[in-house]
């Protein structure tokens, strides 16, 4: 694409797409824009910003807007991109150099409102028709070419699904223009307008198209009972396509990042670059990549479920249980998200319309217990029911359901004190059902994927790294130990590991802090195995391993039976009854993710929100294992 | 009219979206000064003398915008919005002999 009188500056023509929700507008965008296509943020909003240098413009896929006029965070940023403000980080932000507003075919006369808006900002502007093929199959005929003498530009019809048209909209764009028409700004005005100009130049059926069949799956999807019988089928599906699927390539990557270390370790001599690089480096970035099939998976069905237009409806059925307690039915995918991991959860929440019910949701999003516990649920549900899997299973899911009700709890205690107010009540489009888009399925879950290795990964290594060296320093002087005669040489082993901990800072500050978890039950070992978890909960179990029996290979069964049996330093059993319940619950309820809380304080706008959370998180999950402590203990 | 004081007598045979029975057709009456709902309802479609169909009584209500747009599109609405959005009646069509309320 070029300019007829000179050549522009690649990166400064800026073309913003805008549009109704729903219009295909990314569709079409992905068609234009491919692989080129990027997602980064509008700096100052908490809106994604997909752009793509492309054919010698920087396009600007803005967000599916109803009318600009509105008060809704997708609204204020359209205008601000629109008057020159705002631009998506890294690009320059100046007044478009063209307006691309593309209109659902099927669906005109609504799409009017922003066409008029879109002609009061007098910038050049070429308006596509998307859908048409779907228009042709409904019998409706729209007179582009009419349709263009009404408003002043030009019209081009097209189908992003397709690609019908695609090659003349791009042309058009070259050379669009200012209109030659001006459009009401009054909102009764604009819809009188739009009327006028939809009889003059479409031609449909009069009559709404009967669609039994819409309608049956509607009242299914909504039924106050077989709706929810339908979600949790769905749900259950989903979640286990997930954990099954994804349990192939995360063994492969745990195997692949265990085998670089280990390759790695055998080149450097020992020491700290060695360790950084091992220990620090390649276990962060390999404690990041793990969660990848995952969070991939689960954004890729999500994607697939709302483009059958299933999702809509769900978001309905869970907005009943949701709202009580202070969320909207919006909250139903940052919540089912955070399950493979908060972060990609928490960022979802931006899709919450209401800033209240996203902040709220954005405060609660780490009960659902992640992929990251999954570990040490293991761990302790095999120690609390050695003999028996029926109950392993069941205290495995009690984990989650005690999560998810600590969420809604929290939720509605912050919705009654410090964010006041009725949740918004749901006003939502329902798109058709149909077959999904697998293309725009994959490109959405590549840019989920990838944001998510942006902003966790790396927190997550750079985390990883403080961790490893408050861990490995200070290193203990050599000092040789007299031991009895009878102490075996696996137990002088136990006892030099243990010097070695207690030397480093890590050692230091569990030491220090130790007394606080005393009523917990938790020792100094178990004090470091908690604290440790901050760089990623997981990471308990290896610290664990690596305290017990100086392996940290959390998979090997033997290792396992050894952290099960680790004796304190007075000769009693580390896990208790009573023990291995207080670190299930406080693992369940606290905030144990320091990745979490970084994301936490940039998505809802201040550092504050992500100390409250952590004070809350860790106040409930501190009272809810010295109960389970002290009541168990009581019980024994 | 779109009317956020529920008490206000029906006029013009106009009636409350919840009221509708499955399959009734009617026109949105708009009244009263635009606040931020009344907006995004109209350029969602709910506008003045939009020709809509109720589809599903109940949480949510969901109505489908029908009239000279082709395919129409479909909304839904939670109960407490759907109660403040007023309708003038058509026609009656096509009510379900199963009864009205859907939940």
């Amino acid at each position: 694409m070029s300019s007829v009188d000179s050549v522009p500056e690649i990166s400064s023509r800026i073309i913003a797409l805008l549009g109704n929700p729903n219009v295909g507008k990314t569709t079409l965008f992905n068609r234009i824009a491919g692989i080129r296509a990027k997602t980064s943020n509008f700096p100052g909003t908490t809106q994604d910003a997909r752009h793509a240098q492309c054919c010698g413009a920087m396009l600007i896929d803005l967000p599916g807007i109803y009318s600009l006029d509105l008060e809704v965070s997708e609204s204020v940023v359209c205008r601000q991109v629109l008057d020159g403000d705002l631009a998506p980080a890294g690009v320059d932000a100046h007044v478009p150099n063209a307006i691309l507003v593309v209109i659902d075919a099927t669906n005109l006369m609504r799409n009017m409102t922003i066409v008029a808006e879109a002609i009061a900002k007098r910038l050049p502007m070429v308006v596509a028709v998307n859908m048409m093929d779907l228009a042709k199959r409904q019998g409706i005929h729209i007179d582009l070419e009419r349709f263009g003498e009404c408003i002043g530009c030009t019209v081009v019809g097209c189908s992003g699904k397709t690609g019908e048209g695609v090659d003349e909209l791009m042309q058009a764009l070259d050379s669009a223009t200012i209109p030659d028409r001006s459009a009401p700004t009054e909102l009764d005005a604009i819809e009188a307008w739009g009327d006028d100009i939809y009889s003059l130049v479409a031609a449909a059926r009069e009559t709404p198209v009967n669609d039994r069949l819409t309608d049956r799956l509607d009242r299914t999807f909504t039924h106050p009972l077989l709706g929810v019988v339908t979600f949790a089928v769905v749900m259950t599906g989903l979640f286990w396509v997930i954990f099954k699927l994804a349990a192939i390539p995360m063994d492969l990557i745990d195997a692949w990042f265990g085998t670089l270390g280990g390759w790695v370790a055998g080149l450097l001599p020992e020491g700290p670059i060695s360790g950084l690089l091992v220990d620090g480096i390649i276990a962060g970035i390999g404690g990041t990549v793990i969660f990848l099939p995952q969070i991939v998976l689960l954004f890729f069905l999500l994607a697939l479920l709302e483009g059958t237009g299933y999702l809509a409806r769900a978001s309905f059925v869970i907005d009943r249980v949701l709202r009580p307690f202070g969320m909207s039915g919006h909250a139903f995918v940052p919540l089912l998200s955070s399950h493979a991991c908060a972060i990609p959860g928490i960022m979802a929440a931006r899709s919450v319309p209401d800033p209240k019910d996203r902040l709220a949701t954005i405060l609660v999003a780490p009960f659902m217990s992640c992929s990251a516990r999954i570990p040490v649920y293991v761990l302790l549900t095999v120690i609390l029911f050695p003999d028996s899997p029926g109950m392993q299973a069941v205290a495995f899911t009690s984990c989650y359901v005690i999560g998810v009700l600590a969420g809604l709890f929290s939720s509605l205690i912050v919705r009654r004190t410090i964010l006041r107010g009725p949740s918004r009540p749901m006003a939502m489009e329902l798109p058709s059902y149909r077959f999904p888009d697998l293309k725009a399925a994959g490109m959405l879950t590549y840019d989920r994927a990838m944001m998510f290795l942006r902003k966790a990964g790396t927190l997550i290594v750079a985390i990883s790294i403080v961790l490893w060296w408050l861990g490995a320093y200070p290193q203990r002087p050599q000092q040789h130990i007299l031991f009895s005669e009878d102490t075996t040489i696996e137990q002088q082993q136990r006892i030099y590991r243990e010097f070695d901990t207690r030397y480093t800072f890590l050692g230091r500050i569990g030491d220090t802090v130790q007394p606080v978890f005393e009523p917990l039950g938790y020792d100094r070992q178990l004090t470091i195995g908690v604290l440790a978890s901050f760089a990623a909960r997981e990471v308990f179990v290896s610290t664990m391993a690596v305290q017990v029996v100086g392996s940290d290979d959390a998979e090997d069964d033997s290792v396992l039976a050894s952290i099960a049996n680790a004796t304190r330093d007075d000769g009693t059993q580390v896990f208790t009854r009573a023990t291995s319940w207080s670190l299930l619950v406080y693992y369940i309820l606290a905030m144990l993710c320091l990745p979490t809380l970084v994301v936490t304080a940039k998505e809802a706008g201040g550092w504050r929100w992500a100390w409250l959370q952590l004070g809350w998180m860790t106040l409930l999950a501190y009272s809810g294992a010295l109960i389970a402590y002290q009541a168990v203990s009581l019980l024994s | 009219m779109i009317d956020h004081a529920q008490s206000n007598a029906h006029t013009s045979g106009s009636i409350p979206l919840t009221q509708l029975t499955r399959g009734q057709s009617g026109r949105v009456q708009i009244d009263g000064a635009a606040t931020d709902e009344i907006k995004m309802l109209r350029a969602m479609g709910l506008r003045p003398n939009a020709s809509i169909t109720m589809c599903r009584l109940g949480e949510p209500c969901i109505i489908s915008l029908s009239g000279a747009c082709g395919g129409g599109c479909r909304i839904g609405l939670a109960k407490e919005i759907a109660g403040r959005v007023m309708i003038n009646i058509e026609r009656q069509s096509e009510t379900q002999p199963d009864g009205q309320s859907n939940g």
